[in-house]
């Protein structure tokens, strides 16, 4: 049964595929084989898979081109400064998508389209052999379709941000789609890009992204990952980060969105003094549950990683944190923190937070530490000593706790946007 | 303005108020001292409705209502304001944001008009002035690393704000040196009129050099046993709270 179902995730092989795509494709439909029959217990003790395999997903070889450049208006950010690719059930939209004019150096292509055309250039950025991947990430690869390639030359800079939006309508059938992105800095370039998960409609879909990332030397990507899709939706995504010597990735992730959710951020050091900055605010509320996984690698020495995650439950809502640094045993002078902070606002939310150190070398600075509370009745008889009503006050201790988070997005407007979408969801929030 | 009628009140099975009468009329300023543990704080507390007290007799009636049946924002709408002894530190709360929000909610309980952003900021940088307080203080999170000093200064320009009809200042001057005493006694005599009245609660003479009270009561075991001008401030000065028996009776 387990088999069958995410077995029917993938489609028949493009018999067009060039050789060493269909080895890669196989390799991938091998492992998600190998971890359906003997799945790893351990990165699946939290969250079961049940729910997701009842709902019968399909994927659906359609290109959605009904939609109008109107039809995204109740999903753009209003003021939001960027040049916009669009991805309509994980196929590009070109005629959605906004990127004219780009800087010299940068290179914007849809997976689908550099494969029939220019294969080897696809082949030169993916992995040469293909590594232990987890489940979905694997069956993301089994599955290629499209994506996005963004790739910029050495000291290139893309300084308007670039919105990656994953627009998902339902169809006739529970449908589920693998966008598989690349994007690739070369030496000293930046880019600033913002990866958004949105839906039109409350249909039931699934969509499992992969977004590899690989950053040359001294480059510079901020990258934020803004999930606010239907409380319908089932939502899987994957990173993959190869960070060069003296690179700088620094990410927030916003999980407020979908019923079912599970993010995966996988990042390895590859050169001496890049740094890696991680950080998170999740939202479950009834019916929702949201899981972050995170797997950062010190593999080599000088590297510094920063891992801040906060989540705010309530209702019956559930999530999950399971983040793991592993140092090498020659990454000397590693730095790194991990923290995760949560607010449980009901007695029936509910997270499992796991962080953990795997340290295998001597001269580090590694530290972590997990926090589960409730909102603090000092702050509350504050504010209401003020005159302010309970419910308004506990919002706005909510909003102060994910300030933290919110406040380090790249610009005003999103930040407004985001403390308007959080504070929307907690004005629903059962209180009890 | 405010009747408190042989109130009552417990903190688990412990009663710290034995039966505690005080009135206070518009414009009044009544200063309550004590030593440590007299019940001083817990007056505050109880009458601005925070959690944790057992009120098991007694009356408090303010502005013609049933005090302890209101919740704290319903006090707070009806014109009382406490002035933290320990102002709470609210991270990633704005400041501006939470004057506004707490100004309009009474405003709003009031029947009145909410103020917009740009007539609550003139309204707002007016009352900066009076506690010589620096405009940066708007963009920083409430309370959050404040100094002491600033802290007090922030709860007396929220009181300025507020435009409360009874405040109580919970030992205000605890924890400030003599010039961040000045200023906040500055502000709270600018806050002085005809109809607002204050109840002023301390441990030491000191701050009533600044702001001069009508009433002086002495607080103890949970009972105001002796109360007179503000020359029983003085007398308490040299005196000391040594008079003041096991009992709580003056011996």
């Amino acid at each position: 049964m387990t088999d069958h179902a995410l077995m029917s995730w993938l489609p028949p092989l493009a018999p067009a595929a060039p050789a060493w795509l269909a080895t890669l494709q196989a390799a991938a439909r091998a492992q998600v084989q190998t971890q359906i029959a003997a799945p790893d217990a351990e990165a699946w003790r939290y969250t079961s898979l049940n729910h997701l395999l009842e709902q019968g997903f399909v994927p659906i070889d359609e290109t959605i081109t009904a939609l109008q450049p109107d039809d995204l208006d109740e999903v753009l950010i209003a003021g939001l400064d960027s040049r916009r690719v669009v991805f309509v059930n994980g196929r590009y939209a070109p005629e959605l998508s906004a990127t004219e004019a780009l800087p010299p150096g940068v290179h914007l292509d849809s997976l689908r389209e550099l494969l029939a055309h220019d294969p080897d250039a696809v082949r030169a950025l993916l992995p040469a052999e293909s590594a232990t991947l987890p489940l979905f990430m694997a069956l993301n690869v089994a599955g290629l379709d499209d994506g996005l390639v963004l790739r910029l030359d050495r000291a290139a800079i893309l300084a308007q941000p670039l919105e990656l939006i994953h627009l998902s309508i339902g169809l006739d059938q529970p449908s589920v789609a693998q966008p598989h992105h690349l994007i690739v800095l070369g030496d000293g370039a930046q880019a600033t890009l913002v990866e958004r998960y949105v839906s039109l409609g409350a249909a039931v879909y699934c969509t499992n992204a992969v977004i590899e990332i690989q950053l040359g030397r001294d480059a510079v990507l901020t990258h934020e990952r803004l999930q606010t899709e239907s409380k319908n939706a089932f939502h899987l995504s994957g990173l993959s980060l190869r960070q060069g010597a003296n690179s700088r990735y620094q990410s927030v992730n916003l999980g407020l969105g979908s019923r079912w959710s599970r993010t995966e951020l996988l990042t390895e050091f590859c050169a001496a003094h890049a740094e890696c900055d991680l950080r998170g605010l999740y939202l479950a509320g009834d019916e929702q549950r949201i899981d972050y996984h995170l797997d950062v690698n010190h593999a080599v020495p000088n590297c510094t990683s920063r891992e801040t995650f906060k989540g705010i439950i309530y209702g019956k809502g559930r999530a999950v944190f399971d983040g793991r640094v592993v140092v090498a045993k020659d990454a000397q002078k590693s730095d790194a923190a991990m923290s995760n902070q949560n607010l449980l606002l009901s007695p029936q939310a509910e997270i499992d937070t796991k962080p953990q150190l795997e340290i295998n070398a001597d001269d580090v600075k590694c530290s972590h530490g997990t926090t589960v509370g409730q909102i603090e009745p000092e702050k509350l008889f504050y504010l209401r000593s003020r005159g302010i009503s309970a419910a308004l006050a506990r919002r706005m201790l909510c909003l102060g706790f994910a300030d933290e988070i919110i406040h380090t997005l790249h610009s005003e407007t999103l930040r407004e946007h985001l403390s308007e979408q959080v504070g929307q969801r907690l004005e629903s929030a059962p209180w009890d | 303005m405010l009747v408190v009628n042989g109130l009552r009140a417990t903190v688990g099975e412990k009663e710290i108020l034995q039966g505690l009468n005080l009135t206070v009329n518009p414009g009044e300023i009544h200063a309550i001292m004590g030593p440590n543990g007299s019940g001083k704080s817990t007056l505050a507390h109880v009458l601005s409705g925070r959690d944790g007290y057992t009120v098991t007799g007694g009356s408090a009636t303010f502005a013609g209502q049933d005090l302890l049946a209101l919740e704290p924002e319903q006090r707070a709408h009806l014109g009382l304001f406490l002035a933290f002894q320990y102002p709470v530190e609210l991270p990633g709360v704005n400041n501006t944001y939470f004057l506004k929000a707490a100004l309009n909610s009474i405003r709003k309980a009031r029947g009145e008009a909410e103020l917009d952003a740009v007539s609550f900021l003139r309204f707002i940088k007016e009352k900066l002035k009076i506690l010589h307080l620096d405009e940066s203080l708007l963009k920083r999170a409430v309370n959050a690393g404040f100094s002491g000093g600033e802290k007090k200064r922030n709860e007396i320009f929220q009181m300025a704000l507020l435009e409360p009809k009874l405040a109580i200042l919970d030992e205000t001057d605890s924890g400030l040196d003599i010039d961040a005493l000045r200023v906040v006694a500055d502000g709270v005599n600018a806050l002085r009129s005809p109809e607002r009245s204050m109840i002023v609660v301390t441990h030491y003479q000191r701050l009533l050099d600044y702001i001069q009270p009508d009433f002086v009561h002495v607080l103890a075991k949970g009972q105001i046993i002796r109360s007179g001008g503000k020359e029983l401030a003085l007398e308490l000065e040299t005196t000391g709270y040594g008079w003041i028996d096991a009992e709580g009776l003056a011996a």
